[in-house]
């Protein structure tokens, strides 16, 4: 698994994957860092994070996942994993640390706001980390899904539009009122950005990423047997 | 080292793999052969644990490929066909990448992937992105990635594809130097390079094995007549009077002639009869001058040709066998069951034959040894059937 995210990590950041993911994730935090916190002289860094996971994870999820699994396929080089002596376990696992290590290293570039606030006045870094961990919990449950998305096609492009068709469906299903219970990831990410962690919130993103892991490692080795 | 029971690959309803049975021992080198989409690629695939075989057992070096997985597999060097990479990756870090994850104990681990290196000549591309190298050396970072764990069971996908002929050299030389220590698996479709390296050949067609031996007894099943080609200067056309001078010659071709108004006979005499020298002597008689002249021998493309061949024929007679026999449609499926009956009918009646013939002679002969000598002769002439029959099929 190590090794697999070693060599995922590294290849985010050979490639201009990881640089526009970080990039673009700043760019949406910036955008409402103005709205919201300049524009109504406040030092609540929360609707921040909030706004951020709202807009900014339907863009940047589908970009860091679409080609984790599609890729190898096109590539053929999804034949040296299965013939890795390495458990597809440990592969899914080691391509879904990547993917968080990245939005990781995100979060800890947007800390810069937090600077920026202290130069002014004296925030809350306590609020300010809740909602990082929120954060990273919700980038988990969307990684996973677009990760099984990745690991159904090998056509990128597909594995992407299925992520952020969801990403967005996920958004408005709360609206329908169709009688479906409330699967939108953001209503996991309710009270993480006032600087409260409620085991709901918790537990929920959590048990959504293990089912798309386990989803994904099932399809993974299901395709011996299929191909 | 490697054993392959009963396995059989279904896509659907179309067989690709159809219950094949072989077994290699350690420090063999065997070559896969076979037309394209016999099933080579699909076996070595089902060998690594790629594709997970519909029924039967792949057993490596005591562990079952199905159940422990991560055992078999860890004795295991893969170079998978059209060399998978990962482009991003310099060649040294991916030889690393491929040697961590076959979990090698960590003493020596940079020596190991230099030793892998230079064995496959990359020293000097090392720290180049695998996507800017050409075919050539994409295909050596597969091999050394194949090679740099130091696995027990190496397999190689047709591993002298796109090399230069240097290259060629060095690689075939490598493969057999690795042999010694490791057991190989290597597919071609260059028959002079499976003749050259391998102890044995596997022959597959439409998903069976049709063959399987070491490279020279497959080349000397093939070798029936006695066929020499000479080139001859004949400036008085003695030439077609030659087959009254020479005895023993069956059959004298004309195959080509030479714009240094050469010619090129074939000269076909009976099994078992040299006629070289005779040859050399008549034609020093006669005035006539020998140019070149050369044993037609038969080669592993000969073999490959006549097994493949035969093969298809065997089953065409038989599909049509079974047309005429069935007309309910239910072909497919029951194509096995009507083979079996069809072998097992026939053995009836061969028996049944012989009864009659015994009991024939018993009421003849009065003596055992009378007796015996004539079954010996019977049988003699059933082999001398059966033998003609293939024939018959090969043509």
């Amino acid at each position: 698994m190590w090794t697999i995210f070693k060599k995922e990590f590294k290849s985010y950041f050979l490639s201009p994957i990881g640089y526009v993911v970080v990039g673009i994730f700043l760019f949406v935090c910036s955008v409402f860092f103005y709205l919201t916190t300049v524009n109504y002289r406040s030092i609540d860094l929360g609707s921040l994070y909030f706004y951020a996971a709202f807009y900014g994870l339907m863009i940047i999820i589908p970009i860091l996942t679409m080609r984790m699994f599609a890729e190898e396929r096109k590539n053929g080089t999804e034949q040296l994993l299965l013939t890795s002596p390495t458990g597809m376990a440990g592969v899914v696992f080691g391509k879904f640390f990547a993917a968080m290590a990245v939005i990781a290293i995100a979060l800890i570039a947007s800390l810069m706001y937090f600077g920026i606030i202290c130069y002014f006045a004296s925030p809350n870094i306590v609020v300010v980390l809740v909602s990082m961990l929120g954060f990273l919990l919700i980038s988990g449950a969307a990684i996973s899904f677009g990760m099984f998305a990745s690991s159904i096609t090998e056509n990128q492009i597909i594995a992407g539009i299925i992520t952020i068709a969801f990403l967005i469906m996920s958004l408005f299903i709360v609206d329908l009122d169709i009688g479906i219970p409330d699967i939108s990831l953001m209503s996991f990410y309710q009270k993480f950005p006032t600087g409260v962690i409620s085991l709901n919130e918790v537990v929920g993103p959590l048990s959504f990423t293990a089912m798309f892991i386990a989803f994904t490692i099932i399809l993974m080795q299901r395709r011996k047997l299929v191909k | 080292m490697i054993q392959v029971e009963n396995v059989t690959k279904k896509y659907g309803t179309f067989v690709a793999v159809n219950n094949i049975n072989f077994e290699i021992e350690e420090g063999e080198i065997v070559g896969f052969l076979g037309p394209n989409g016999a099933g080579k690629s699909t076996t070595m695939n089902m060998i690594t644990g790629f594709i997970e075989p519909s029924s039967g057992k792949i057993i490596i070096d005591g562990y079952d490929i199905s159940k422990r997985p991560k055992k078999a597999k860890r004795q295991i060097g893969y170079m998978p066909e059209g060399v998978p990479l990962y482009n991003d990756l310099t060649v040294k870090e991916f030889i690393t990448y491929k040697k961590k994850k076959k979990k090698v104990p960590s003493k020596e681990k940079k020596q190991k992937v230099q030793k892998a290196m230079e064995d496959t000549g990359l020293v000097d591309v090392e720290n180049k992105l695998i996507k800017n190298l050409s075919r050539g050396y994409k295909q050596r970072v597969s091999m050394a990635g194949a090679l740099v764990s130091n696995p027990k069971v190496i397999i190689l996908d047709e591993p002298t594809v796109g090399l230069d002929p240097k290259q060629v050299t060095e690689i075939r030389s490598l493969i057999k130097e690795l042999g010694k220590e490791h057991t190989i698996i290597l597919s071609s479709h260059i028959l002079s390079e499976v003749s050259q390296i391998c102890n044995r050949v596997i022959i597959i067609n439409k998903g069976q094995i049709v063959a399987i031996d070491t490279p020279e007894n497959l080349e000397n099943k093939v070798v029936k007549n006695n066929s020499i080609y000479v080139t001859v200067e004949d400036l008085e056309n003695k030439m077609e009077k030659i087959k009254d001078t020479l005895t023993d010659v069956q059959e004298l071709k004309l195959i080509s002639e030479n714009e240094d108004k050469t010619k090129k006979y074939m000269i076909t005499s009976a099994e078992g009869v040299d006629l070289r020298k005779n040859i050399f002597d008549t034609f020093a008689k006669e005035g006539i001058t020998i140019f070149e002249m050369k044993k037609a021998d038969a080669t592993l493309e000969d073999a490959f040709m006549e097994l493949i061949k035969a093969e298809d024929d065997r089953e065409e007679i038989e599909e049509q066998e079974e047309i005429s026999q069935e007309q309910d449609g239910e072909q497919e499926i029951e194509e096995q069951d009507v083979k079996q009956e069809e072998q097992g009918k026939e053995q009836k009646e061969i028996g049944q034959d012989e009864k009659i013939e015994q009991d024939e002679e018993e009421s003849e002969t009065t003596t055992k040894e009378n007796k015996n000598e004539e079954e010996n002769k019977e049988n003699n002439d059933k082999n001398e059937e059966s033998g003609n029959k293939e024939k018959g099929g090969q043509k």
